[in-house]
């Protein structure tokens, strides 16, 4: 299924799509307080971003964006950002993901302390949410081969 | 008898004349033809050489562009423009133009942008009039009772050269009711257009032009065509 | 005013209904996809009108286009599938 598109329409249209695509999904993470969205939403739109890279050009012009490595990178750097900001919390005497703690190293007022820690924790699992889904798009169209095993 | 055998051999010079003429002017288009698309080759050649040692140098260039339209946009979505959202939405452009900076613009000749914004902006509201009168017309055909439709494809060569020109005017065919693109291939379109009025409408070439007028394309003469075959004609009147 | 965006909303689900008659009894899978995006085009409207009847139209902005982003990026996967098939 990951094969070179030959269409020009759909190939041009969706080129110039994906950036707008990836600006909203960030968007929808980091307004996660205010309009509806949050982390797991926003992760949702920019997985999404790259199947319609990958679908309409390819493998190749997909992994200048993003490689199979990185992915796998990824979804563990998101798991980390999320555990590290709870183990954090804890390391300065609180609970865990009790985010008022990190206003003592922030310097800034515990509200805003708590509304930064959230806005840290979404944006770890928007990583992982975007990888993962990524990932799982990767496996089934591949068939879980990958071309570096391919040409063995 | 001899006025006769004269009348006669007139007659055949003449005949052989006028296909000798035919002759002539056959070798005379076909020869325009082979050296304006050998013209057409060359020029191609010479541009993609061009095109890949200027994308080293576009890519900051693109880098930028994509940064600000990245900008402008969040703006547009987020109505706080207190410092911390902003600051974020710094940070995310960087992030997303870093890493898609050569899909936005891949095939721009970069000084140009300015003037092809401006053409741009100022045929979108002839689109939508146009629009506005395919409209009535397929409404028209829907409504009525027997339904004169008479669906054929169509197919047209195009003067148009890049990507995003060719993308344009397939999208404002799609966009006018009554024609679809179907495809393109190879700089041919085929159009499934579904009454008489609208194919002829389409048929006139007007979008073509102003596409072409809007991305400043088609609007060279090859100069040298011409003087090549001035070249081959003044052999040919030579010779006869 | 709540009265006629009411109105235009229901008259747009009215013309879902006509086109979901494509969706059910179409022959063949290409009409059934052609269908359900012109009802994806309608969903978005409505959700807009919805958003003018409760007076936050700017959280049902953000929902609306998350729709349409999701109704082209699904035709587009279902079209080069079906591409794919033939």
């Amino acid at each position: 299924m990951v094969r070179q598109s030959d269409d020009i329409i759909i190939g041009t249209v969706a080129r110039m799509l994906v950036p707008f695509i990836q600006l909203f999904a960030l968007y929808v993470i980091m307004h996660g307080h205010y309009s509806p969205g949050g982390g797991f939403q926003g992760g949702v739109i920019l997985g999404a971003s790259l199947v319609l890279l990958l679908i309409t050009h390819g493998l190749p012009e997909t992994k200048k964006l993003i490689s199979e490595k990185g992915v796998a990178i990824l979804s563990s750097l998101g798991v980390l950002i999320y555990a590290g900001i709870g183990l954090l919390c804890l390391i300065l005497l609180g609970n865990f993901l009790d985010y008022s703690q990190l206003s003592k190293i922030l310097q800034v007022m515990p509200a805003e302390a708590r509304s930064l820690g959230i806005l840290g924790i979404e944006t770890g699992v928007g990583l992982t949410v975007m990888a993962v889904m990524f990932s799982i798009f990767l496996d089934i169209s591949t068939g879980g081969v990958l071309p570096e095993d391919e040409e063995e | 008898m001899e006025v006769t055998l004269l009348i006669q051999a007139t007659d055949d010079s003449f005949r052989i004349l006028e296909d000798a003429r035919e002759q002539a002017e056959g070798l005379l288009t076909t020869a325009v033809k082979i050296t304006s698309e050998s013209r057409k080759i060359e020029e191609q050649k010479i541009q993609t050489i061009l095109k890949g040692t200027q994308e080293t140098k576009s890519g900051f260039q693109n880098f930028i562009a994509t940064f600000f339209i990245l900008i402008v946009f969040w703006a547009m979505l987020s109505g706080k423009f207190d410092v911390f959202h902003l600051s974020l939405g710094v940070i995310c452009s960087v992030l997303i133009a870093y890493l898609t900076h050569d899909l936005l613009f891949a095939n721009a000749r970069v000084g140009d942008m300015r003037v092809i914004v401006q053409r741009f902006i100022v045929y979108i509201p002839w689109l939508l009039y146009q629009i506005i009168l395919s409209n009535f017309h397929v409404a028209y055909l829907a409504l009525s009772p027997k339904m004169p439709i008479d669906p054929k494809i169509m197919r047209f060569d195009t003067k148009l050269e890049s990507d995003i020109s060719w993308v344009t005017l397939a999208n404002s065919i799609t966009l006018t009711p009554g024609t679809i693109t179907m495809d393109i291939r190879e700089g041919e379109f085929f159009i499934h257009a579904l009454s008489k009025k609208v194919a002829d409408d389409l048929d006139t070439g007007e979008m073509e032009d102003r596409v072409a007028h809007v991305f400043m394309e088609a609007d060279h003469i090859y100069v040298q065509d011409v003087l090549d075959v001035a070249r081959i004609y003044g052999a040919l009147r030579k010779q006869v | 005013m709540n009265q006629f965006f009411i109105g235009a909303g229901m008259g747009i689900s009215v013309l879902v209904l006509l086109v979901l008659y494509r969706v059910v009894f179409g022959p063949g899978v290409y009409n059934r996809i052609a269908a359900i995006s012109a009802i994806g085009t309608k969903t978005l409207i409505i959700l807009l009108i919805m958003g003018f009847v409760f007076h936050r139209v700017d959280m049902f902005v953000d929902i609306s286009m998350v729709y349409a982003l999701l109704n082209f990026i699904g035709c587009v996967a279902v079209a080069k599938y079906l591409e794919m098939e033939s």
